[in-house]
C-alpha cells in the first residue's frame, strides 16, 4: 500500500472509532490501523460465536490464541480473558465459553463483541515500542524489553519522531539490557533490523496522526536474526479529534 | 518573536528607562537602574537615551514622550505596575527592540505585554530578563550588574535565569574566557531561545552556543532549530529543574538533545569548560588521545579519567617514536609520552610536532606540570604554538592545582588552548570535542 492509500485506510479506521464515542481502540483495530501502516502484526480476526470461531480457526490454523474483545475490557489478562496455544477445535470449544464467562464475571455490564482468533506465535524475545503525544516535543517514541525491565529498571530509551533508522538503531542500543537482544549465553542475535523498521514506522505513524495520543506496542515478538519481528498485542488512545 | 533579534544585539541608539527615585530592594531599585546606565554609558559608543520616571538623574528625561521615536533598543528596569502603565508610550516611541528586566509580572500582565509586541512589531526579551543583553563588540553592556563586561571571544550565552547568567559571566570573566553575545531570557512572552538561536549561527564571532534553561518552551521548535545549528557550530546545553519529578520528561529532553545533536552537561562549570575547548580547537575525528606530559603521576589520572569518557589512549607509530626518541633516547614512550621534568618548550614543541603528525593520533592531551619539574609557564606557550599548526586536530592541556593553572593560563595571554585545573575537565573537553566530531560526521552524510 502506498503512503497515501495507507494515510487513507489509518483515517477510516480512526474516523470509525470516533464515530462510535470511543476514545480507545480494541486490540483488533489497533492492529488493524498497525497493519494498513504496513507495521508486521500477527493474524487477528475477531468473531462473535463459537461457529464462526471454528470457521475462522481452521483458515488461521492451530494452535492459535484466543482473546476477548470488548471495548470495555482494556487489560484482558487482568480479566482472565486470554488463552494461549489452543491447538485443537475440541480446546477452542471448551475455552470460548470460559473466556465469555470470565469476562461476564469480571465486569457484568461490559459490551462483548466476542473474541479476536490470532495466530499463535512461539516464544521469542519481546520488547516494548510505544508513542506519546508530548504538549512541547509533540510525537515521542519509547523503547524497552518487557516486563521487569521496564517495570522494574526502568530500561526505557526515547527518541522525538519521526526518526531515522540510525536513530531507531541507537535507541535500540542504549538501553541497558540491549545485550539480550545481541545474544546471551549462545543465544543467536534477536531481528534488530526488523525492530529499527517498525520502531521508524510506529514513530511516523505517530508523527502523521497526532490524534494517537498514545500508542502500546507491548509485547513486540522479535524472532531470531533474519526472521523479522511481530506486533503480538496493541492498544491506542485517541486525543480530541482536530 | 515579533520582530528582528539582530536589534537587540547590534543597536545603534539605546533608551534606558527607570526611577531613580523611591526605595525597595528589588531588581527595579533605582541602585540597579543607576548601575545599568554607568555601565552603558561607559561601553556604549553610540546614542544613549536616559528615561527617569522619577526626574532625579542628571542628564535624563523625565518624560517617555520625549524620547525621539524609532530607536533601536529600550531597556526598562521599572517594576510591573510602571511597565504596565508606560507600556502603550513606550510601545508608541517605536522602539524596534525592548528588553524587560524586572519580574513578578502575572499571567495577565504578561499576556498584555505579548500582545503588544505582536501587534507592534517589536522584539520583546523578558520580562525577568533580570541580567539584560551584552556584545562585547558593540560595547553593549545592558546589564544590572558592574564589572561583568566579558573579553571578546567565540561563546555565545543564553540563560533562561539571569543570577545563573552572571555567575557564567563571572566564571568566563575569572578564566579569561572570552564571550561573543550574551543574553537572558527570563519569561520568555516574545523572543524564547529558539528564536536567539537562528541569530547566532548566523553571528560571525560566535564559535559555539551555550544554553541554560529551567523551563523547556516550544520544545519541538527549540530542537528543530538546535538540528540546524549544529550543521555549523556547537551546542551546549544545561538544563535545571531535573529534580522537580518530571522525571520522564527530562529523559525525553535528554534523548532529544542527542538525537538532534547538541551536546548535554550538568554544571555551569562544566559547560563554560567544554565551550571553551569547543571554541577554540577543531572537533576531534577519532576516539585515540596521545597525552604528553613532563611528569607521570598526572598522565595516570588522565588516563583513567579518558578511559571513563569513552575514549582511547593513541598507540604512537613506529615512525614518530623512532624520530622521537633519536632525538630524546631518555623518553619513555607507552601509554603516554613522558618527556621528563627538564622538558621545556622546545622538547614539547618538536614532540608535539611529532605526534600531531602521527595518523594514529586523532588529538593530544598535554600535562604542563609546573611542581617538581623545571617547566616554566611561559614554556606552555610551545603547546600553543603546536596547537596552532595543528592541521585539524585538537590539543587541549592541563596544570593540576589551583595557582600553577592561573599562572599557565595568564603567560599564554591569548588562550589559543584551554588550560583545565583537573584532569577530569581537561578530557571532559576532548570528550565534547569528540561528540561534536561525531556530530558533524552524521550531518555531513
Amino acid at each position: 500500500m502506498g503512503l497515501i492509500a495507507a494515510k487513507k485506510k489509518v483515517a477510516e479506521i480512526l474516523n470509525s472509532i470516533r464515530k462510535d464515542g470511543r476514545r480507545e481502540l480494541m486490540e483488533f483495530e489497533s492492529k488493524r490501523v498497525l497493519a494498513a501502516w504496513g507495521v508486521p502484526v500477527n493474524r487477528t480476526e475477531l468473531v462473535r460465536d463459537l461457529s464462526e470461531a471454528v470457521k475462522v480457526a481452521r483458515e488461521v490454523h492451530y494452535p492459535i490464541v484466543l482473546k476477548i474483545a470488548s471495548p470495555d475490557i482494556l487489560h484482558k489478562s487482568e480479566a482472565k480473558g486470554i488463552k494461549v496455544g489452543l491447538s485443537s477445535e475440541l480446546e477452542l470449544r471448551q475455552s470460548f465459553g470460559e473466556l465469555i464467562d470470565n469476562a461476564r464475571a469480571y465486569k457484568p455490564d461490559a459490551k462483548l463483541l466476542g473474541v479476536t482468533i490470532q495466530e499463535y506465535i512461539p516464544p521469542a524475545r519481546e520488547v516494548i515500542v510505544g508513542t506519546l503525544q508530548d504538549p512541547s516535543f509533540e510525537a515521542t517514541v519509547m523503547f524497552g524489553l518487557g516486563g521487569v525491565w521496564v517495570e522494574v529498571l526502568e530500561d526505557i530509551s526515547f527518541r522525538l519522531a519521526p526518526l531515522s533508522a540510525e536513530d531507531a538503531r541507537e535507541m535500540i542500543q542504549e538501553i541497558k539490557g540491549y545485550p539480550v537482544l545481541t545474544g546471551i549465553r549462545g543465544a543467536p542475535q534477536a531481528d534488530v533490523n526488523a525492530l529499527v523498521d517498525i520502531i521508524q514506522k510506529v514513530g511516523q505513524l505517530a508523527h502523521e496522526f497526532p490524534e494517537i495520543t498514545e500508542m502500546d506496542l507491548n509485547p513486540v515478538f522479535a524472532f531470531d536474526d533474519g526472521k523479522g519481528a511481530v506486533v503480538a498485542d496493541a492498544r491506542m488512545v485517541l486525543g480530541e479529534s482536530k | 518573536m515579533s520582530g528582528e533579534v539582530k536589534t537587540i544585539f547590534e543597536p545603534k541608539s539605546v533608551v534606558l528607562v527607570g526611577a531613580s527615585g523611591g526605595g525597595g530592594e528589588g531588581i527595579a531599585s533605582p541602585a540597579f537602574f543607576r548601575s545599568l546606565v554607568h555601565n552603558m554609558l561607559r561601553f556604549f559608543k553610540d546614542k544613549i537615551h536616559i528615561v527617569d520616571l522619577s526626574g532625579k538623574l542628571e542628564g535624563a528625561i523625565k518624560n517617555l514622550n520625549l524620547v525621539p521615536k524609532g530607536r533601536d533598543l529600550a531597556v526598562v528596569v521599572l517594576p510591573p505596575k510602571l511597565v504596565m502603565k508606560n507600556w502603550r508610550k513606550l510601545l508608541d516611541r517605536k522602539v524596534k527592540a525592548i528588553v524587560l528586566v524586572a519580574g513578578g509580572f502575572d499571567q495577565q500582565q504578561r499576556e498584555e505585554l505579548a500582545r503588544g509586541a505582536a501587534k507592534r512589531k517589536v522584539c520583546v526579551i523578558g520580562p525577568n530578563a533580570t541580567a539584560g543583553a551584552i556584545n562585547p563588540a558593540k560595547g553593549l553592556y545592558a546589564t544590572l550588574e558592574r564589572g561583568l563586561m566579558p573579553s571578546r571571544g567565540g561563546i555565545a550565552v543564553i540563560s533562561q535565569d539571569g543570577a545563573v547568567g552572571t555567575a557564567m559571566l563571572d566564571w568566563a570573566r575569572f578564566h579569561g574566557v572570552g564571550v561573543s553575545k550574551f543574553a537572558s531570557t527570563g519569561d520568555g512572552i516574545d523572543v524564547t531561545e529558539a528564536d536567539l538561536l537562528g541569530y547566532l549561527t548566523r553571528d560571525k564571532e560566535t564559535k559555539v552556543i551555550c544554553i541554560y534553561l529551567e523551563s523547556i518552551r516550544d520544545g519541538r521548535r527549540f530542537l528543530e532549530s538546535i538540528r540546524e545549528v549544529v550543521k555549523k557550530k556547537p551546542v551546549v546545553v544545561l538544563k535545571g529543574g531535573t529534580a522537580r519529578g518530571e522525571g520522564e520528561r527530562d529523559k525525553i529532553f535528554a534523548a532529544s538533545l542527542r538525537q538532534v545533536g547538541a551536546l548535554q552537561v550538568g554544571d555551569v562549570e562544566e559547560l563554560l569548560g567544554v565551550a571553551d575547548a569547543l571554541a577554540n580547537q577543531p572537533p576531534l575525528q577519532g576516539d585515540r588521545v596521545a597525552v604528553v606530559a613532563n611528569v607521570g603521576g598526572p598522565a595516570v589520572l588522565v588516563a583513567d579519567a579518558i578511559s571513563r569518557e569513552g575514549l582511547a589512549l593513541a598507540r604512537l607509530s613506529d615512525k614518530v617514536v623512532k624520530k622521537i626518541t633519536e632525538k630524546y633516547p631518555d623518553i619513555n614512550i607507552a601509554d603516554w609520552v613522558e618527556l621528563g621534568i627538564g622538558a621545556k618548550g622546545d622538547r614539547y614543541k618538536f614532540i608535539l610536532e611529532q605526534v600531531l603528525s602521527d595518523p594514529s593520533v586523532d588529538g593530544v592531551l598535554a600535562v604542563n606540570e609546573l611542581k617538581l619539574s623545571f617547566l616554566e609557564p611561559e614554556d606552555v606557550q610551545a603547546v600553543a604554538e603546536a596547537a596552532k599548526k595543528s592541521k585539524g586536530k585538537p590539543v587541549v592541556s592541563v596544570t593540576m592545582g589551583g595557582e600553577d593553572c592561573t599562572l599557565v593560563r595568564e603567560a599564554l595571554g591569548g588562550r589559543d588552548i584551554p588550560v583545565y585545573d583537573s584532569p577530569q575537565k581537561a578530557v571532559r573537553a576532548l570528550g565534547a570535542l569528540r561528540s561534536y566530531g561525531k556530530t558533524r560526521a552524521r550531518v555531513e552524510k
